[in-house]
């Protein structure tokens, strides 16, 4: 019944949206790993970035690519005061349960903040090159989701050359395998966490971008987003950057070609279903090291 | 020993205060001087049932759900299945409905309870949006997105006389929530389960079973959300996979519970009632806009960064701090102590902190 | 436990003082209610209680609606009022959301004592909100609740203020398709359709009927209402590539999909959407590659009746632009209600609904969308228009007796 052409096209499909969420997990995994933070307010960021990217279009007619210059440096600042200003109140004791609920009320408020400003009604950055697309061994490859998946990979690779090249990298590598041994070298954990929370931030402003090019948007969009990417952290080891872009990567293909089959919402359960079997079988992740052990 | 705190006034005090609650709650409905407000009062009260239930799992062993809206999606609808396809009456439904997601949270809580922490948090979340999608896709069953219509248990009533039997009927429920809560909260099981709360590790290396404990918290909770579903379902009548699953309840709930405080018997109920009555002002004051989820997100983080122990003991903090009835015995939390140490002492014991409460034996990783 | 007892006392005192708080509130709407109805005299104008989703996932929607009422209220009153009363809209925000719509009508119809309501936008929402009209005994006429089991709980007090129901929607449509020689018509067909009451409705209506006419359907595909990527699902019906493409659809997700579709080069010979294509949005946001499109609607502002020329007058006059299906829809209502009231003689709560239904039920409404007559459970009795996309123009192409433009087959490519 499925054509190989088909399942060709869904495997491609599936490549240029795993790259998206690949992506948005290693944020996410950027903070757990500094402070052992669930963020759940990530994907809100996103969906802020996203409606900063079609405004500025909207106002401008400028290429919304061009508002990254504005968003990145804007999320990673927000990011550092996030940490400073609201984390950093948690007590330690119970830091990990209060930050879910702190960071649940900050994307609350998001949510509701653009639902105030920009209405529910749900918004399409319209280029002219929408609908353009090309061919490669016979699958369609559109224009939009390439440059988001190119987006998504330059991100994630100036995250890699970042955390292994840099001494902030160093430094941030240090906090997440071992904060109290990082303090003890003269780390600065609390500043390191702080531009942690920056990066991560920062991920979802370029992911935000990548997504208002080929999909519609609305404020409560965030929740679509927020279960997989949950899911994909913990299939990939919480707290593990390439196990999450792995992880990331491999149900955004097989979410891709379950569609071929079991239609879109039934397909949506994979990550779900990973999940669990995840937790059922190996409770660490599978590709996190010690850290997710503990968590 | 001041004449306030002695013993026998306190406790007829107590009894007084009690009495006088309950007589309001019971009166309410006279009182209520239209059917809308009866029905925001039944509202209220499924709100109360809801965050008391919640409190069994959150409040004991401080594993936060933010999923509980699944269980009072599944009583909801498993009620609504029964009376719908299999002809159950209504009450019988409600109850075997309750027991089936008994059931079905021992495997659900054996896989969310063999991890801590984040992990807890995410597995509640993902079930309830693995269930919202099951219930949207599997529309031969459930009604999917056309929703599933639940008959009236008493189709003779006229509406308001509706909402006046539900609205015994939930105050019934938070009674027999209230009273489980009660004696749990005095008995040895009680006890093992702070003890999970305060210190997981050392509970266990006292010899507390705790996976068992956890485990039964867990189901009970999940039950009693489950039979204020199930009430919910015969009360409202209209089911439909969005609104039933929805993170947004589930988060209502912890904020109820959190608010009102979640070491206190009643707690969950003085948060729904505070939460319940804020979120109709809200909509009534900014009707047309996106603002009661702004709301709604700043009452949460402001309880989270100034009164993660909820109004009752802040409030209990500050009138203490007042009055001249100071208590010889303090009653301070493993917790409470430790971030006491760490704030005084200028260690590095954030890190410390965090292991000393969220490191799992190996066992527990492994089981 | 000294401790732990001062803080139950605690509880217990903070929970009365929240218990009395909200006894209070109660009373105090109470008697601001008997001021309320203390002075009723003719003169009082006639409130009319609806609740909408004015955030949400169906706020674009329910602001059409919304306009159509103010519309309607705007030109009653400059004309007289109703029975010499003026007329006032009580609206509420119900954030598309069940729960809350029905807690809406009940405040409308309990508390605030509207003398008439009118219905919400969305099947999802018409259903438990007419439940509580029902139980209130109120005339329940509403805009948007065209899907088939609207009609199939027993309502008796329910009107739907339009042409037909969703899936008669394509009904000129089937018909020419089937009277096309069997060498021309299209051969196959795929479907899409939002996993939502109406959309689906549209689609599957049309979907039956050409079955039956023996035409093979070769993709049928129901995606959640908030789906954003579709291009698993464009895949699927690119690859399937059927002569004819049916969309169940909205607004936004036939945008959607149809960029998608546009992105693997998927060129089918005919394409139908319901709704989306009316809007006046949809061509800029396809990028002008909208000739040929076709959807079905239940209005048209070149329909000559004679309310219409009015309605689109003032209402073009009031809101800059001119009205669309769900303003007109709504109109509808107003109108409905309206004539109603106007035969009956009476607009409040009571005795006074009863033989409003009752009006309803045996007489014909004229209205911006035709003459309108109701069966026993509240579906209209008339058909939409199809119309498509010609020299860049939405125009009425069925039926022949009606049309504005000839059908164009097969469509050009998008």
């Amino acid at each position: 019944m499925t054509s190989p052409h088909l399942v060709f096209q869904s495997l491609v499909l599936g490549v240029l949206l795993g790259g998206l969420y690949a992506l948005l997990a290693a944020g996410l995994t950027l903070y757990f790993g500094v402070m052992r933070v669930v963020m759940i307010a990530h994907s809100a960021f996103l969906i802020l970035a996203a409606y900063l990217a079609w405004w500025f279009h909207d106002r401008t007619g400028i290429d919304p690519l061009l508002s990254l210059a504005v968003t990145v440096p804007l999320f990673f600042v927000a990011g550092v005061l996030m940490q400073r200003l609201l984390i950093r109140r948690l007590s330690p004791v119970t830091l990990t349960m209060m930050s879910v609920l702190l960071t649940f009320a900050i994307a609350l408020v998001i949510e509701g903040l653009l639902g105030y400003v920009f209405s529910g009604t749900q918004r399409r950055v319209q280029l002219g090159y929408s609908g353009s697309s090309f061919e490669v061994l016979g699958a369609r490859v559109a224009v939009v989701k390439l440059i988001a998946f190119g987006l998504a990979v330059v991100a994630l690779l100036g995250l890699y050359l970042l955390l292994k090249r840099s001494r902030l990298g160093q430094a941030l590598r240090a906090t997440i395998q071992h904060r109290d041994a990082a303090a003890l070298v003269g780390i600065d954990t609390d500043r390191v966490a702080g531009y942690g929370f920056g990066l991560g931030l920062a991920t979802a402003a370029v992911g935000g971008t990548a997504l208002a090019l080929d999909s519609t948007i609305y404020p409560s969009l965030h929740w679509h987003w927020i279960g997989p990417l949950m899911a994909i952290i913990v299939v990939g080891g919480l707290g593990s950057v390439p196990g999450a872009a792995i992880a990331a990567m491999a149900l955004g293909i097989l979410q891709s070609l379950l569609q071929l089959e079991m239609g879109t919402t039934w397909a949506q359960t994979v990550f779900y279903v990973a999940l669990f079997a995840t937790l059922m079988v190996r409770p660490q992740g599978f590709f996190g090291g010690r850290l997710a052990q503990r968590f | 020993m001041r004449s306030a705190s002695d013993p026998a006034s306190l406790r007829a005090a107590r009894w007084g205060l009690l009495a006088v609650a309950a007589a309001l709650v019971f009166t309410f409905p006279v009182l209520a001087p239209n059917a809308y407000i009866l029905s925001a009062g039944v509202v209220v009260a499924n709100y109360a049932v809801l965050a008391t239930s919640w409190n069994f799992m959150g409040g004991f062993t401080g594993y936060i759900s933010l999923g509980h809206a699944a269980y009072f999606g599944l009583g909801a609808y498993g009620t609504g299945l029964l009376v719908t396809k299999a002809d159950v009456p209504s009450f019988l439904a409600l109850v075997l409905s309750g027991a089936i997601v008994a059931v079905l949270a021992v495997p659900i809580g054996i896989a969310a309870l063999r991890v801590r922490g984040a992990s807890f948090v995410i597995v509640s979340i993902a079930l309830v949006l693995i269930l919202l999608l099951v219930f949207q896709s599997w529309s031969s069953f459930t009604g999917g997105s056309n929703g599933l219509n639940v008959p009236r248990p008493f189709p003779d009533l006229l509406r308001p006389e509706h909402h006046l039997v539900f609205y015994y009927l939930f105050a019934g429920l938070l009674c027999l929530a209230l009273l489980t809560w009660w004696a749990v909260d005095r008995s040895r099981f009680g006890m093992g389960l702070k003890a999970i709360r305060e210190d997981e590790d050392k509970a266990q290396s006292l010899g507390v079973p705790t996976f068992l404990y956890k485990l039964v918290a867990f189901v009970v909770s999940a039950t009693f959300t489950a039979l204020g579903g199930g009430l919910y379902a015969l009360w409202f009548g209209d089911l439909d996979p969005i609104f039933q699953f929805s993170i947004l309840v589930g988060s209502y709930m912890v904020l109820m519970a959190l608010l009102g405080g979640i070491r206190n018997l009643f707690g969950p109920l003085v948060g729904a009632v505070i939460v319940g009555s804020a979120l109709e002002y809200f909509k009534l004051e900014f009707g047309d806009t996106q603002f009661h989820l702004v709301a709604a997100g700043l009452l949460l983080a402001l309880v989270v960064l100034f009164m993660p122990d909820g109004v009752l003991p802040f409030i209990g903090d500050q009138l203490r701090r007042l009055g001249p009835g100071q208590s010889s015995i303090r009653e301070v939390s493993a917790g409470e102590l430790l971030e006491q140490n760490a704030s005084r002492g200028d260690l590095p014991g954030q890190g410390d902190g965090v292991e000393g409460r969220a490191a799992p034996a190996p066992s527990e990783v492994t089981r | 436990m000294q401790s732990s007892r001062s803080r139950l006392r605690l509880a217990a005192g903070v929970g009365i003082c929240a218990l009395l708080m909200s006894a209070c509130s109660a009373v105090d709407t109470a008697s601001s209610d008997e001021a309320d109805a203390g002075g009723e005299g003719t003169s009082d104008p006639i409130t009319i209680g609806v609740s909408l989703p004015l955030t949400g996932d169906f706020s674009e929607p329910g602001k059409g609606v919304q306009r159509g009422y103010e519309a309607w209220v705007k030109i009653v009153n400059d004309s007289g009022g109703l029975l010499g009363r003026q007329v006032e809209l009580k609206v509420l925000d119900d954030q598309s959301n069940a729960d809350r719509v029905v807690a809406d009508y009940e405040s409308l119809i309990a508390q605030d004592k509207v003398d008439l309501v009118f219905g919400p936008f969305s099947t999802r929402l018409v259903v438990p909100s007419a439940r509580v009209a029902k139980e209130y005994g109120m005339l329940f006429v509403e805009p948007a609740g065209a899907a088939a089991e609207v009609f199939e709980q027993g309502f008796d007090n329910l009107f739907y203020a339009a042409p037909a129901v969703a899936n008669d929607h394509y009904n000129y449509l089937a018909e020419h398709i089937l009277a096309m020689p069997e060498g021309e018509r299209p051969k196959t067909v795929a479907y899409a359709a939002m996993d939502d009451p109406f959309a689906q409705g549209t689609a599957y209506g049309l979907k039956d009927k050409l079955e039956a006419g023996g035409i093979k359907t070769v993709a049928d595909e129901v995606y959640p209402p908030n789906t954003t990527d579709f291009s698993s699902i464009a895949a699927k019906i690119a690859d399937a590539n059927a002569d004819m493409l049916v969309g169940g659809s909205q607004y936004q997700d036939a945008v959607n999909l149809i960029v998608a579709l546009q992105q693997l080069d998927y060129q089918p010979k005919m394409a139908a959407f319901s709704t989306a294509p009316t809007n006046p949005e949809f061509s800029k946001a396809i990028g002008d590659k909208t000739e040929g499109i076709l959807s079905p609607t239940g209005y048209t502002t070149a329909a000559d009746y004679p309310s219409n020329v009015e309605f689109v007058e003032k209402y073009t006059e009031q809101f800059g632009n001119p009205p669309s299906e769900d303003e007109a829809n709504a109109y509808t209502t107003g109108q409905v209600v309206a004539a109603a009231v106007k035969a009956v003689g009476c607009a409040e709560q009571g005795d006074c609904q009863q033989k409003l239904i009752d009006w309803l039920r045996g007489n014909t409404v004229d209205t911006v969308v035709g003459p309108l007559s109701w069966d026993e459970a509240g579906r209209p009795q008339a058909a939409h228009l199809i119309q498509q996309y010609v020299d860049r123009k939405i125009q009425i192409v069925l039926p022949e007796d009606q049309k504005e433009a000839d059908f164009l087959y097969p469509k050009p490519a998008w």
